[in-house]
């Protein structure tokens, strides 16, 4: 059995115990102090590189737009063409309403029947007069108007407007010709 | 204070002295250095990532431009121009509907740009200009008298014209004398377009011509080129629209 005598005086335990809470707080300040300059070290450090870096992408910001700015010909009539095409393309050969009435009618008028007059406006809508002296002539040609098959389903209304027939037979029709419109 | 004041002072208290010290300091560095840098530097890194992203938007760009020829761009501007030009064009017109009508078979009787309800020449917004999107245009009334065979040409010959032609109304009536030669009066709506005020954004990525773009420039060269060199399109307007 071990038996532990402590022959020290109290004072000295004390003082020694003093000594060793001294020392451990003196530790733990510097341990602390050293800390925080390296935090402010650090921080210090990673503005500076951080402005570093700015300052580079700055200039080559500035050089790029140097360069732009020497292109800037090359740039507006880039800019300049790509205005114009994107407007062109959406109008360039688009055949108009109208243009399609006429060759429609080109088509579903017989030849032998004389056109007097045509008139298609904005919306296709068609006021049209003919000539014939022939009857049968003008019912084929009404069907042609009439018949969706014929008609490629273009038109969506065909009305006559008048008829006379003169002392010698012939035939003055006015038709009003109403275009299907895309929905 | 005496000497050994101090030093007993310092003997009583020296336990806390350093550390009250590091603390202190350890306030300060925080208040005035830490703090503040710390917060500085989460405030700038949004700024250096738009920094960057600029960089890189603009080195793009930069790249991009240089692959162009400036001359063959330039080029193919003023085809662009001649086919859709900045402001009214009605000299030019004038000649081109001619020409178009020469080309079609077709004698042109009269050529006749709209006027305002005061009766005056149109000028400026007063007229009856239109606005079709970005476009604007001009009307103008044609006649033209020749075969009624060739009239379809006429229609075609128009709505592929160089120019940007498009058809309001047709109408026509037979000549008297000959069923086969007919009087036609075309209301055509001629377009052009000024530049858009923000066309240039320093910004912003540039475009690129496609494929559909080569096409419709070699269209309209060659449409250009199939309008007799007595009438010699030329756009209209400024030569640098930017001045």
């Amino acid at each position: 059995m071990k038996v532990f005598i402590n022959l020290l005086p109290p004072e000295i335990v004390a003082s020694e115990l003093k000594k060793a809470k001294f020392y451990k707080v003196q530790f733990i300040a510097i341990g602390v102090i050293l800390f925080m300059i390296f935090i402010s070290s650090l921080t210090l450090a990673l503005r500076v590189l951080q402005s570093h870096n700015n300052s580079l992408y700055k200039t080559k910001i500035a050089q790029a737009e140097q360069k732009i700015s020497d292109m800037g010909k090359t740039q507006n009539s880039l800019l300049v063409l790509k205005d114009r095409l994107g407007m062109i393309s959406q109008h360039y050969k688009i055949q108009s309403q109208q243009s399609k009435m006429y060759e429609l009618l080109d088509t579903l008028v017989p030849s032998s029947v004389t056109v007097n007059a045509i008139s298609i406006d904005k919306k296709g809508t068609v006021n049209l007069t003919v000539l014939t002296s022939d009857p049968a002539v003008l019912d084929q040609m009404i069907d042609n108007l009439t018949n969706k098959e014929k008609n490629q389903q273009a038109i969506s209304q065909t009305g006559v407007d008048g008829v006379s027939r003169s002392a010698s037979g012939l035939y003055r029709v006015s038709f009003t010709i109403k275009q299907k419109q895309d929905k | 204070m005496k000497k050994s004041d101090l030093v007993k002072l310092y003997q009583s208290h020296k336990l806390y002295l350093f550390p009250v010290t590091v603390a202190l300091s350890s306030i300060f560095l925080i208040a005035f250095i830490i703090y503040p840098q710390t917060i500085k530097l989460i405030e700038n890194q949004k700024a250096s990532g738009d920094l960057i992203s600029k960089s890189k938007l603009l080195e793009t760009k930069v790249a991009a431009l240089e692959r162009f020829n400036e001359e063959d761009l330039s080029q193919k501007t003023q085809v662009a121009l001649v086919s859709l030009p900045l402001e009214k064009d009605l000299g030019e017109i004038i000649g081109l509907l001619q020409q178009i009508g020469a080309q079609s078979g077709f004698s042109v009787a009269s050529i006749s740009v709209s006027v305002n309800n005061a009766g005056s020449p149109s000028g400026g917004n007063t007229d009856n200009t239109a606005k079709t999107a970005d476009l604007n245009d001009y009307k103008i009334l044609l006649s033209v008298q020749g075969p009624k065979v060739l009239l379809q040409s006429l229609l075609k010959n128009l709505e592929s014209s160089p120019r940007l032609i498009k058809i309001n109304n047709i109408d026509i009536a037979s000549n008297s004398k000959s069923s086969e030669i007919i009087e036609v009066s075309l209301s055509l709506s001629v377009l052009y377009a000024p530049l858009p005020e923000n066309l240039v954004k320093a910004d912003s990525p540039l475009p690129d011509l496609t494929q559909n773009d080569e096409e419709l420039i070699s269209n309209l060269e060659m449409a250009e080129a199939t309008v007799s060199s007595s009438n010699q399109l030329s756009p209209k307007g400024k030569a640098n629209p930017f001045e």
